[in-house]
């Protein structure tokens, strides 16, 4: 070989890596550099390192790993503690803890949860061993075969995966509770989602409802009486929000006609919405359609300061900018990039913002409650739903033969209306009841079932892919302990 | 007889140093055994024609031991004086050219530095392996040398001296090189080879040696040949199996794990990873070390080259140490890839080398232009690799 054709490839590698380099320290896409297949949580932010990799960079090791917890908890600290978490960091962090530190440090989420590792990714993005639980509970006065005899034949492998415990979130799976509880029907006599139908029974306020005529738009908008007639059929009309508010960046309705046109845009960005449906946007940003509006992502990297930590602050930034920018903030999630089955005919470059599923002006909520998921979404769970008793109960609520709330659409189980301190409002994160899956038994499953009968049935993983139609195959023996032990028939204090 | 080196004549040795070397300094490829022959003889017709030894076809006698005033040549001469135990002029080539080659050269090279003809120049490669080069400073003295050669080969009666010039010149197989383009009758070199008894016996002594050293090499070659050929497979074997053998799991089972501590932990994956680039560094050096030819004084070039692929060998086992041989994803997987191919073509070129003779009995031939292309292969995925790896390590510690 010619050293002519040795240095040709040698200096083209070298700029190659001179190139990926500067995407490295100044600017520019790094998702070549991924080290493995990023998990389904953070997929959609991979491109904005910084969001998690918060470090300056080349600092030592320690403040990588505590910057990059820290990044954690900037995103998941909230629903942590709304979920009473059972294992809180702080817990961990007292130092009577340090002897379970060497064994699994639960001070820090990247000992569970390590990024970008897809083989030893188990469900929940968890990358320890199924049977982690072992490391504290199996010697000592901690050993949980002592305390309950019932445990004695269990696997450890089996704590998080047969229904009974999660690490953070057991809200539904504490003694107490499932011993309170037990004997409970399978079906409540009259069944219904309470917050929902306390939603659904909110009066708009009187003497705001607009008409056709009422619409303050453009002559051309106008014009089109399709868009028009949905309009004066929406909620919005209903709740007197008229044309301007969206379209003229809430303009008065009567600014006068020269005032509207001047400020008139065709199509009003998500930021419309959020100037009244604040807390609906905030829970979309929490959950996987809208996680990239979240405020945690990281912002773009000004590429002036990588100049100058690379000591080449000479070079305009904005001429470097050009060749290497930072592809965030991410543009919406887009159907395409999802990674759970989707439809064929689903839009492929369909962006999921609010009008996906709210249909911008006629924003009919039934079809968001379930046409609008299942014109995307093709699992099993969703094909199954047609055929399920939950879309029979939604279609009698529809047509009134059921109260408001009877109904079961996708929105009631994985959307569900919340009752807040102040307000009411459907909870636009779809993960907050999801993942694991027993998160939904206390806000949506137990107004309607009992709780022996919730868990058994989202323990059956068939069941559940054929949308619960048929009776759960599974049963979690946990209740049985429960009652057991709080009578006193087997060792130990409930708790 | 005590000449001053600027003005006394040149020493045989010198003189066949002088047409050895080429114009940078350095020395045409010869046989080692040959050259050091040839430096022995050259001292003994230095002492023959300074009247200090008489030989014939039996013995060589030392005539006289007054000094001749030449360091060099006094030296060997004592030593010829007291040993009693060789006699014959063969045995003596053989016994300077083995214990004393290295300062002959050496002392002859030193006098021609001193006399300006030629510079001495010390270079390093890699801060590691040292060279030392004799380039021409006045190319007098060799152009007048090469004249006396090419007047003697037409001369029908040509000077003694320049007769045995010839025969050294003739055993260390220079004539082509230091005369190229002139047609050199091989009858008329084997004429003049018979007039001189010393450069007969250097000759004879050459030839000798070249039959031992063939047939000692031949049975080194083949028991080399045969570790090469297993080291050569065993590296293929590897590096076949990233891209054959399934994925090995690591246990689902909480506790100590030494394949999960291997593949999965930062701590282990550094070490990993430095031992892999400290191997994969050295067998670059050596490599190229044995490529330019700049190991040769320092051990054969056959152990350089066995060196090289043992080194090889542990780069398969430490990239399993590694990565498992998963090859990984994006970047990575790019760097795997020219890391693989690398550990591949080499190891195939160490086939093609090792099995050499028995696939020329199975009548494949044509094998050296195969290890060419392997070899080139080598060289083009070898170039990305300091790059990419580069790229890898930065990213290991920017995120």
């Amino acid at each position: 070989m010619s050293q002519k054709v040795v240095l040709w490839l040698i200096g083209m590698t070298l700029l190659a890596a001179a190139y990926v380099a500067a995407t490295m320290l100044v600017g520019g896409d790094r998702r070549a550099l991924l080290v493995g297949r990023t998990t389904d949580a953070h997929h959609q932010i991979e491109m904005a390192c910084e969001t998690c990799h918060a470090a300056a960079p080349f600092a030592d090791a320690a403040t990588a790993e505590r910057e990059l917890n820290e990044t954690c908890r900037n995103c998941h600290e909230d629903e942590l503690d709304a979920a009473v978490d059972s294992h809180p960091r702080s817990m961990f962090r007292n130092p009577r803890m340090a002897s379970y530190w060497e064994k699994l440090d639960a001070r820090l989420c990247t000992s569970c949860h390590a990024e970008h590792r897809p083989e030893i990714t188990r469900t929940g993005a968890v990358t320890v061993a199924t049977d982690f639980c072992v490391a504290c509970h199996s010697e000592g006065d901690e050993d949980i075969r002592l305390d309950r005899p019932s445990h004695a034949g269990l696997g450890f492998d089996t704590c998080a995966t047969a229904g009974c415990h999660n690490y953070h979130d057991n809200r539904a799976l504490y003694e107490d509770f499932l011993a309170e509880r037990a004997g409970g029907p399978a079906l409540r006599p009259e069944p219904v989602h309470g917050p929902t139908a306390r939603f659904r029974a909110l009066e708009r306020p009187a003497g705001m409802a607009l008409g056709r005529g009422d619409a303050v738009a453009p002559a051309a908008a106008l014009a089109d009486t399709n868009i028009l007639v949905q309009w004066a059929g929406s909620g919005h009309a209903a709740a007197g929000v008229n044309c301007t508010a969206c379209h003229a960046d809430g303009l008065a309705a009567d600014s006068g006609p020269a005032g509207v046109t001047a400020r008139w845009f065709e199509a009003p960005s998500t930021r419309a919405c959020r100037s009244c449906h604040e807390p609906q946007a905030r829970s979309f940003a929490r959950g996987r359609h809208g996680m990239r509006e979240h405020p945690g992502v990281a912002p773009p990297r000004n590429p002036a300061t990588g100049l100058e930590r690379v000591g080449l602050s000479r070079l305009i930034p904005e001429i470097v900018a050009g060749w290497v920018a930072d592809p965030v903030p991410p543009a919406r999630m887009t159907v395409g990039e999802a990674r759970l089955p989707m439809r064929a005919d689903a839009e492929e470059h369909r962006a999921l913002d609010c009008g996906a599923c709210h249909r911008p002006h006629d924003v009919d909520t039934v079809r968001a409650a379930v046409e609008a998921c299942t014109s995307c979404h093709d699992d099993r769970h969703t094909r199954a739903y047609a055929d399920g008793p939950h879309h029979t109960l939604w279609q009698a609520e529809l047509s009134g033969e059921a109260p408001p709330g009877a109904g079961v659409s996708c929105a009631t189980c994985h959307m569900p209306v919340t009752e807040g301190r102040e307000a009411i409002a459907v909870n636009h994160n779809q993960n907050d009841t999801l993942r694991p899956s027993d998160k939904m038994i206390r806000p949506v499953c137990l107004d309607c079932h009992g709780l022996e009968f919730s868990l058994d049935a989202l323990a059956d993983a068939d069941l559940v892919d054929r949308n619960f139609r048929g009776t759960p195959t599974v049963h979690v023996e946990s209740m049985e302990w429960a009652v057991r032990r709080s009578a006193g028939d087997e060792g130990g204090t409930a708790r | 007889m005590t000449d001053h080196p600027q003005t006394r004549m040149l020493t045989f040795t010198e003189e066949i140093l002088l047409l050895v070397g080429d114009e940078d300094g350095a020395f045409l490829p010869i046989r080692q055994h040959a050259f050091e022959c040839v430096l022995a003889g050259a001292v003994l017709m230095d002492l023959a024609f300074a009247n200090r030894i008489d030989t014939d076809l039996e013995a060589l006698v030392v005539a006289t031991e007054d000094p001749t005033g030449n360091p060099m040549l006094d030296a060997v001469l004592a030593k010829i004086a007291s040993r009693a135990d060789t006699t014959d002029t063969q045995s003596w080539i053989r016994v300077l050219s083995t214990e004393d080659a290295a300062t002959i050269r050496e002392r002859a090279l030193a006098s021609l530095v001193e006399r300006g003809i030629v510079e001495r120049r010390e270079e390093r490669f890699l801060w590691a392996f040292g060279s030392v080069r004799h380039p021409t400073l006045d190319d007098g003295a060799e152009r007048e040398v090469k004249a006396r050669i090419g007047r003697a080969l037409a001369d029908p009666i040509p000077d003694p001296r320049d007769i045995a010039l010839i025969s050294l010149a003739d055993a260390c197989r220079i004539l082509p090189e230091v005369f190229p383009g002139r047609e050199i009758e091989p009858s008329r070199i084997a004429l003049l080879r018979r007039m001189d008894l010393i450069g007969r016996e250097v000759a004879g002594t050459i030839a000798d040696i070249q039959r031992t050293i063939v047939s000692a090499a031949r049975a080194q070659a083949e028991r080399t040949q045969k570790l090469l050929l297993s080291l050569s497979v065993a590296a293929v074997a590897g590096t076949g199996a990233v891209l054959l053998v399934p994925r090995i799991p690591v246990p689902d089972r909480f506790g100590p794990s030494v394949l999960r501590s291997l593949w999965f932990d930062g701590f282990w994956q550094q070490w990993s990873g430095y031992l892999l680039l400290a191997l994969s560094v050295a067998g670059l050096v050596i490599g190229l070390a044995v490529r330019k030819r700049l190991v040769s004084r320092i051990a054969s070039l056959r152990r350089w080259r066995f060196a090289h692929i043992v080194i090889g060998v542990a780069c398969v086992l430490v990239l399993f140490a590694h990565t498992g041989f998963r090859i990984g994803v994006n970047f990575n997987a790019a760097l795997m890839g020219f890391y693989l191919a690398m550990l591949l073509s080499g190891a195939l070129a160490g086939i093609a080398i090792g099995a050499v003779h028995r696939l020329r009995q199975m009548g494949i031939g044509r094998m050296g232009q195969r290890r060419r292309v392997l070899l080139w292969l080598h060289v083009a995925a070898i170039c990305p690799l300091p790059a990419l790896l580069a790229v890898h390590i930065l990213a290991a510690y920017l995120y």
